[in-house]
């Protein structure tokens, strides 16, 4: 296992990336291929409590994503840019150009994706920083191992992708996806300075310090099998590589007084299965991984997520369950917020309104009632480009409990994006 | 029977066999309507209740014989919604298999039967609306004849089989006499008129008379969209993997 800090790309590759650009542009433009969208989003985000390791109660976020796309014949290039500027450093302050998403902060500016893909028949073959998304819950993907997540804001995370070779081979009612990645991409756990970042009583009066994460060398493989039928549609998968969410090792130095704490990434395989069975009033949707691993801090278990979900109208109602179930408990410490889900009940109801304005309440209740997670989010679009975003967060719970520990981080958010 | 009974039935029989049957008129309306692929742009208008307009604007694209066809639809505008897509299997002897890719989410999604009611990506279009119907899938009977905008029409009455899932429990399709095409469709549910949808603006395309403005109204909720057909082709060569869960996702 190397052990080492992930040291973004210099400046001097924006200038390397916009030459590449621009020699690509022409051949592009020639072409008649070349397809772009994008939006610009400023957020603001108000806490009405403090937290004991942080006093910002007002966060302000601006972000610039940019997606083009060149298509020729069967070639196909996608990419996608982010620039970022936040208010309370989760985003870094230095221009360096994030590939490999190892920074602990969000980086500034960032390829979110850069892909190369070729189809012909049945075939596609996809190489490059892609999205790989498995499973099919809506509200929990314990089968999505290639999807690590930015979790800085642990309750809306976003997406990351990976740097795969991804091999498709699809027919009309069988596809199989071999996926494999040269090295791990983790997700970005919340900062130690920071709300998302609960400290246990004990460890409140020491000053905090990331030690940094030790990544391991080794690439990942995953292979999944998918079958469309009729009356139901499911799939297997296997998965070996690691976990992309840490496991914690802490050392106090008695000198400082101070609590160094370190991330590692354990090895993990996973095997796993997904299913959708549109039933006549209602589809039912399942999914669920076994999760085991040789690393003797992480335990094994198996996750699962059983939904039900009901369209009437224009009103979209989702229930369901995430379970857990523990094979092996090495009282591992970790940030898990997928394993921080289990044993509670999880519902979603949509309302479109109309053509321009939509209503989400999504909220998560822990079957002991120790933990509470609720959003309202009110949609509405103005003429063709803007979209504002209002809602509001409650969380509540106990200490001991992952939702309820963020009971001083309820808050409301407005969001104002536009797209082009 | 009399003579004059007799003089009548003589008569009348070739204006009988004339007359076509409701079913017939329909599969004609289907047959003329052939072509193993189609294309076009659709301009989409969305007017709410209140007369706000919003403009969308798709593509779409079919592959196989009416009923037994493959289609895909994808939006292109407005960039709240640019990459959405729809991939539609047309059954032979059931409702259509839809799968809808949402590019901001990274996922696609089976559309349940029970979701075909719902309006698809805020026009007035519903998940059902979208699929074709198959002579095959309904019984008819006639209406009689009727001048809808002046021009002469068939009106015929259309229930889905039982063996048919559908959102609407009747149909009344004004079919054109002169040209054997569609002119409007009544949807109801019950005895509730849901939607209605009017053909106008018929052009002979390639041979294939088509309707190249299309509104469709919601009655309910007193709303519409109109559609127009841009850059329609028919006939030209499309490759059959492009109508895969695959090729959705690839945009």
């Amino acid at each position: 296992m190397a052990a080492h800090h992930w040291r973004p790309l210099p400046g001097a590759a924006v200038l390397w990336a916009a030459t590449l650009a621009a020699s690509l542009l022409p051949w592009a433009v020639e072409a008649q291929t070349f397809s772009q969208q994008g939006y610009l989003e400023t957020q603001l985000r108000a806490y009405p409590q403090t937290a004991p390791n942080d006093s910002g109660q007002f966060i302000g976020d601006a972000l610039l994503h940019w997606e083009p796309t060149i298509k020729r014949s069967a070639w196909r290039l996608n990419a996608g840019f982010d620039a970022r500027f936040d208010s309370h450093r989760m985003v870094e302050r230095t221009p360096d150009v994030s590939y490999w998403d190892r920074e602990t902060q969000r980086p500034a500016f960032d390829v979110s994706r850069l892909s190369v893909s070729w189809a012909r028949g049945p075939l596609t073959i996809e190489l490059g920083k892609q999205f790989v998304r498995w499973g099919k819950a809506d509200i929990l993907n314990p089968t999505d191992r290639f999807t690590p997540k930015d979790y800085l804001t642990v309750l809306d995370p976003n997406v990351l992708a990976v740097t795969a070779a991804h091999v498709t081979i699809a027919g009309q009612s069988d596809s199989v996806d071999l996926v494999y990645t040269p090295r791990l991409t983790p997700s970005r756990s919340p900062l130690l300075n920071q709300r998302w970042v609960v400290l246990p009583e004990t460890v409140r009066g020491y000053l905090l310090q990331d030690g940094g994460a030790a990544y391991p060398g080794g690439p990942q493989f995953g292979a999944r099998w998918n079958h469309m039928s009729r009356r139901v549609e499911y799939s297997f998968s296997y998965f070996h590589g690691f976990n992309h969410l840490p496991l914690f090792q802490a050392n106090f130095d008695p000198v400082l007084g101070a609590v160094d704490v370190r991330r590692r990434y354990a090895e993990l395989d996973t095997i796993g299965s997904d299913a959708a069975i549109p039933l006549p009033w209602f589809t039912i949707k399942a999914e669920s991984a076994w999760y085991r691993s040789n690393d003797r801090q992480s335990d094994q278990y198996v996750l699962y997520v059983v939904q039900a979900e009901r369209q009437f109208g224009e009103w979209l109602f989702l229930a369901g369950y995430v379970g857990e179930y523990i094979t092996d408990n090495r009282n591992e410490i970790s940030f898990d917020p997928e394993r921080g889900l289990a044993k509670a009940f999880v519902g979603r109801i949509s309302w479109t309104i109309d053509t321009r304005r939509s209503l989400v309440f999504e909220g998560a209740v822990r079957q002991n009632s120790e933990g509470f997670y609720g959003k309202l989010e009110y949609s509405q679009l103005f003429g063709q480009h803007w979209h504002v975003t209002p809602g509001v967060v409650l969380i509540r719970g106990s200490e001991n409990d992952f939702l309820g520990q963020f009971h001083r981080n309820s808050f409301a958010n407005c969001a104002i994006r536009y797209s082009f | 029977m009399n003579k004059l009974t007799l003089v009548l039935i003589v008569f009348a029989l070739p204006l009988i066999c004339l007359a076509q049957a409701p079913r017939e008129i329909v599969n004609e309306v289907q047959t003329r309507s052939h072509a193993s692929s189609e294309q076009y742009e659709g301009l989409l208008q969305v007017v709410d209740s209140g007369g706000k307009i919003s403009d969308k604007r798709w593509t779409y694209v079919r592959i196989g014989s009416h009923g037994n066809s493959k289609a895909v639809i994808r939006f292109l505008n407005p960039p709240e919604v640019k990459g959405v897509a729809l991939l539609i299997f047309n059954n032979p002897d059931r409702a259509s298999d839809q799968w809808m890719w949402t590019p901001a989410l990274n996922r696609d999604r089976r559309i349940a039967l029970q979701d075909r009611s719902t309006r698809f990506f805020g026009t007035d279009f519903s998940f059902e609306d979208l699929e074709e119907r198959d002579v095959d899938h309904f019984e008819f009977s006639s209406k009689g004849e009727e001048s809808l905008n002046g021009e002469e029409c068939w009106k015929i009455e259309s229930k889905p089989l039982a063996s048919q899932r559908s959102q609407y429990t009747t149909s009344i399709l004004w079919i054109r006499k002169s040209n054997y095409t569609y002119a409007q469709i009544e949807n109801y549910t019950g005895a509730k008129l849901v939607r209605r949808l009017k053909y106008k603006d018929v052009q002979n395309v390639q041979g294939i008379w088509t309707a190249r403005t299309l509104e469709m109204e919601d009655v309910t909720r007193k709303s519409r969209t109109i559609l127009k057909l841009d850059s329609l082709k028919y006939n030209t060569p499309v490759r059959s993997e492009e109508f895969t869960l695959q090729a959705l996702r690839r945009g």
